[in-house]
């Protein structure tokens, strides 16, 4: 068995070695359709991870229908702070409304003269987690509110909150469609690539049928070699894709097309570095294996 | 050891390359299958290792009859056999040895046992110092003599050589001939398709003459008898 093993791994690396040409065509063809795919991937990545950013403004202010007594506030806080959607809480007495509403109108804070100094509603402002800073979230924590607070009102920016639902949405779906595009686009030119590699050596492939060589006999080298080829056309994506990576970053350019300046473009992470090497495995055994369908015929 | 019962190969409605062929070749015998070209030679050796099925008949080889076998099992049959082309069909981006040996991993033999079977047959068709060549830096004659050793080379039953001395000269067809004659010497049963008379005039053995697929002539050496 292992005898066996070795031998299909010594033939697949000298089939390799003696069809050098071949052999390079077939890893750079994998080469760049993975690390074209990849790019997209990230590309949309940053952009959702970019757009994610811009949720941070989510908050949750609850007008009160009148403001609670002084000794319940810190209560009401903590009860507030246990919710498990919920970061901060901030109370903000009707007075403490006032004088942001003063500093708001500045020199026309005239117009407030006489004017009662608990007029504006008392009220506490959420801000939430990363992962409930969506619809769901929101709902959740409103849901709850009524057992705690007296609301009178709410507001969260439902409309913008929509608009950013939906622009999620457009995104993921342009993704998911172009990427499968992009996706069935390389197979194909692999799967192609990969056939006329074979085409090449049909005599090798009709020379073992003829000297009683088995289906597996036969396919076995093959595949492993696409699977050796796939393997390395993944690992030089993902190197192509580390430098072009870093060179982005290291000329700055997320500065320029990304506005805030504490963000930082996302690379690959382990496990999906991991899964793109695999895909250059899948696609160069698969790509090997319907080739191999049409010019092995025993 | 070959058996073939009616045996018609159509590839169209009009073309038939082999047209009711009955015929029984015993083990040990040494056979010619003459004709014009296009008379159903290749076609009929095609046949017996299962490179084609018969449209219609049956085929026995080594008492299995191969007419409607399985891909699964055409490995097996022609493990039986060993062939011999016009053309070589040699790899050429491999050694003379690693072309021989080829046949024998292909069958999943053990690597010491290849490399004493290929040195012994290599050595019996006076190749053994051409090793490490390539094909194309060998004549005709050597490369038709690194198919035969390929052929050989797993002692197979049947040997089937089609025209292997169409592209070489006469001196060369002796030597190859002389291979043919000593694996069949050894047991094994040789069928030789070729259009040369004079091969078979110069080594008589048992001449089947094919016309437009049909069989129009079966002598033996010894006999004048003629089946039409």
């Amino acid at each position: 068995m292992l005898e066996r093993l070795r031998y299909f791994i010594l033939r697949a690396l000298r089939n390799m070695r003696q069809w050098p040409f071949l052999c390079v065509a077939a890893i750079l063809t994998m080469a760049v359709a993975l690390a074209t795919v990849a790019t997209f991937f990230l590309i949309v990545v940053n952009i959702e991870q970019l757009a994610s950013r811009w949720t941070r403004e989510i908050q949750i202010i609850a007008y009160l229908q009148s403001p609670p007594p002084a000794a319940k506030i810190p209560e009401l806080m903590k009860q507030l702070e246990s919710l498990p959607e919920v970061s901060s809480v901030l109370y903000v007495s009707p007075t403490a409304a006032m004088d942001h509403f003063r500093q708001r109108l500045g020199q026309d804070q005239s117009l407030l003269e006489g004017i009662s100094e608990d007029l504006l509603p008392a009220s506490f402002e959420l801000g939430l987690h990363d992962s409930f800073r969506n619809q769901q979230g929101i709902e959740a924590v409103i849901s709850q509110l009524e057992g705690i607070l007296q609301v009178d009102d709410l507001r969260y920016g439902q409309q913008w909150l929509e608009r950013f639902n939906n622009f999620i949405r457009i995104l993921r779906f342009v993704g998911i469609f172009l990427g499968g595009f992009l996706l069935f686009a390389t197979l194909f030119i692999v799967a192609n690539t990969i056939r006329l590699t074979l085409y090449a050596r049909r005599d090798e492939l009709e020379i073992m049928a003829l000297v009683g060589a088995t289906m597996r006999f036969i396919k076995i080298p093959f595949l492993l070699e696409g699977a050796i080829q796939g393997f390395v056309g993944g690992v030089l994506s993902l190197v192509f894709l580390a430098v072009s990576f870093s060179l982005v970053i290291a000329r700055g350019m997320n500065a320029i097309w990304l506005m805030p300046t504490d963000f930082n473009l996302v690379f690959l992470s382990a496990s999906q570095q991991l899964l793109l090497v695999l895909s250059g495995v899948v696609l160069g055994t698969l790509g090997s294996l319907t080739s191999l369908r049409r010019f092995v015929r025993i | 050891m070959i058996q073939l019962y009616s045996v018609t190969k159509r590839y169209s409605r009009e073309s038939v390359a082999v047209d009711d062929l009955n015929l029984r070749i015993d083990k040990g015998e040494f056979v010619y299958i003459t004709g014009a070209s296009g008379a159903g030679k290749t076609t009929m050796l095609r046949l017996l290792y299962a490179a084609e099925r018969p449209t219609r008949g049956q085929i026995l080889v080594d008492k299995q009859n191969i007419s409607r076998i399985t891909s699964a099992k055409i490995p097996y049959l022609r493990r039986k056999i060993g062939v011999v082309f016009q053309d070589f069909k040699l790899l050429q981006s491999r050694t003379v040895f690693e072309n021989v040996a080829f046949a024998l991993e292909a069958q999943g033999k053990k690597r010491f046992e290849v490399s004493k079977k290929v040195y012994q047959v290599l050595k019996e068709v006076g190749l053994e110092h051409r090793l490490q060549r390539k094909p194309l830096e060998l004549s005709g004659g050597e490369q038709q003599r690194i198919a035969i050793a390929r052929a050989l080379v797993v002692d197979p039953l049947i040997l089937l050589a089609d025209e292997p001395s169409g592209n070489l000269d006469q001196r060369v067809t002796l030597d190859i001939m002389e291979l043919f004659k000593r694996a069949n010497a050894r047991g094994t049963t040789v069928l030789l398709a070729t259009h040369d008379d004079s091969l078979h005039r110069r080594f008589p053995r048992r001449v089947i003459t094919l016309e437009q697929g049909r069989l129009v002539g079966d002598q033996r050496p010894n006999d004048e008898i003629s089946t039409d």
